[in-house]
């Protein structure tokens, strides 16, 4: 068996790849769905949200209600569309940045690492979009934003970024060794 | 060459995720059926399309809001509109709406005035209560505010200053060092006061007899 040659690209290890598949994949299961159930789930959201008038401030008077309502069911189906989007995309990013890890990083501990936090990071953070848009008929938009913000965006958003900017760290320092 | 692509990559890749992370989209708030009809009927009659302005108003939202408040309105608003329409008469159809929509700002206000009255609620859950009710009036003020302000200058003027008074109530004054104006306006800062829902209540029932007295003086002119 002949070796690779030296300047090939490696692919990233299959645990990685079959959650960015994944990822991607529900992206379009959740894109398909939300335009197949638009109807439903606006209906069942805005029922929670009449069940629940307290918390999104509701006053019983139609002009004021129905207006609270509609900023709630858009940013409800914003959060839908955002996860749909943003799972397409992050699935595209682990596989560019984690084949970049694997080709490029020399020290196996620090491709482990970086491969590891760009793998939970992008393919957790896109469900934090699902999250939010899930509390919004619960909690209201800004109380289901906060619990999204902690519990997904900052530490699988803050995995990545971390992840990212030190693979370019690495990456550049190699550039500059090699010049 | 592999390596500076790799390094263009990363940073297209790094790039936007800090950006995206509190990117949740915005609400631009929407027309309700009533207020979309009234502006398609409105820029109908601007247009001289009288045809248009009578079957948006016929088969629109705001004939059956009309009819179902019949008792709360004046009597034969329906049928004058719908005549000064079918006459061309834009100026007096307009009129109509606008009574239809005084009316509407006049029961927001009633309905606010007695949810400020209802200390069972505390004065924070009032004040906003009542914030919410204003904007709803506010929504409805602003598309007919040009006819009110043609037709009874006078109304229009209580109007906005009973609304920016109440307003002012609902929100609390800005605290000391601050200030709406610029520097150069040398506008003295108001001292810190919480919102007061019982102090909303004189501008609100101001805009209910404004509103009230308008609906008088349009039906009688």
């Amino acid at each position: 068996m002949t070796p690779p040659p030296a300047d090939a690209w490696r692919r990233p290890p299959l645990p990685t790849l079959v959650a960015a598949i994944l990822l991607i994949a529900c992206a379009e299961v959740g894109g398909a769905s939300m335009t197949k159930f638009k109807l439903e789930l606006a209906r069942a959201a805005r029922a929670v949200m009449l069940s629940r008038p307290a918390v999104h401030g509701l006053v019983g008077v139609r002009d004021v209600d129905e207006q609270i309502i509609d900023e709630a069911l858009v940013k409800f189906d914003a959060g839908l569309r955002l996860f749909h989007l943003h799972a397409e995309g992050m699935g595209l990013v682990i596989i560019a940045t984690t084949m970049t890890a694997a080709t490029l990083v020399q020290s196996a501990g620090a491709r482990r690492v970086i491969i590891l936090l760009l793998t939970v990071g992008g393919a957790g953070y896109p469900f934090g979009y699902l999250l939010w848009s899930a509390l919004i008929p619960y909690y209201g938009i800004q109380t289901g934003k906060t619990v999204a913000e902690w519990t997904m965006w900052i530490p699988f958003g803050g995995a990545t970024i971390v992840a990212a900017w030190w693979l370019v760290a690495l990456v550049g320092a190699r550039l500059v060794r090699r010049a | 060459m592999r390596g500076w692509l790799a390094v263009a990559l990363l940073l297209l890749a790094a790039a936007p995720a800090p950006a995206a992370a509190h990117h949740v989209g915005a609400y631009v708030p929407r027309d309700n059926e009533v207020s979309a009809n009234f502006k398609q009927i409105k820029f109908s009659i601007q247009a001289r399309k009288f045809d248009v302005a009578a079957r948006l108003y016929e088969t629109g939202p705001i004939r059956t809001a009309i009819r179902a408040q019949a008792a709360r309105l004046p009597a034969g608003l329906e049928e004058t509109t719908r005549a000064a329409l079918a006459a061309g008469d834009g100026a007096r159809a307009e009129r109509g709406l606008v009574v239809f929509f005084a009316a509407l700002i006049r029961d927001l206000a009633l309905e606010a005035d007695r949810r400020l009255a209802d200390t069972r609620e505390p004065a924070s859950a009032r004040a906003a209560t009542g914030q919410k009710l204003l904007e709803a009036i506010w929504r409805y003020y602003n598309l007919v505010d040009f006819t009110v302000g043609q037709y009874d200058p006078k109304a229009a003027v209580a109007v906005r200053l009973a609304f920016d008074e109440a307003e002012g109530y609902a929100q609390g004054s800005p605290g000391p060092g601050t200030t709406v104006a610029p520097e150069s306006r040398r506008v003295t800062p108001r001292p810190v006061a919480a919102p007061a829902p019982d102090k909303m209540r004189e501008p609100v029932q101001r805009i209910a007899g404004t509103m009230s007295g308008l609906i008088e003086t349009s039906m009688t002119r």
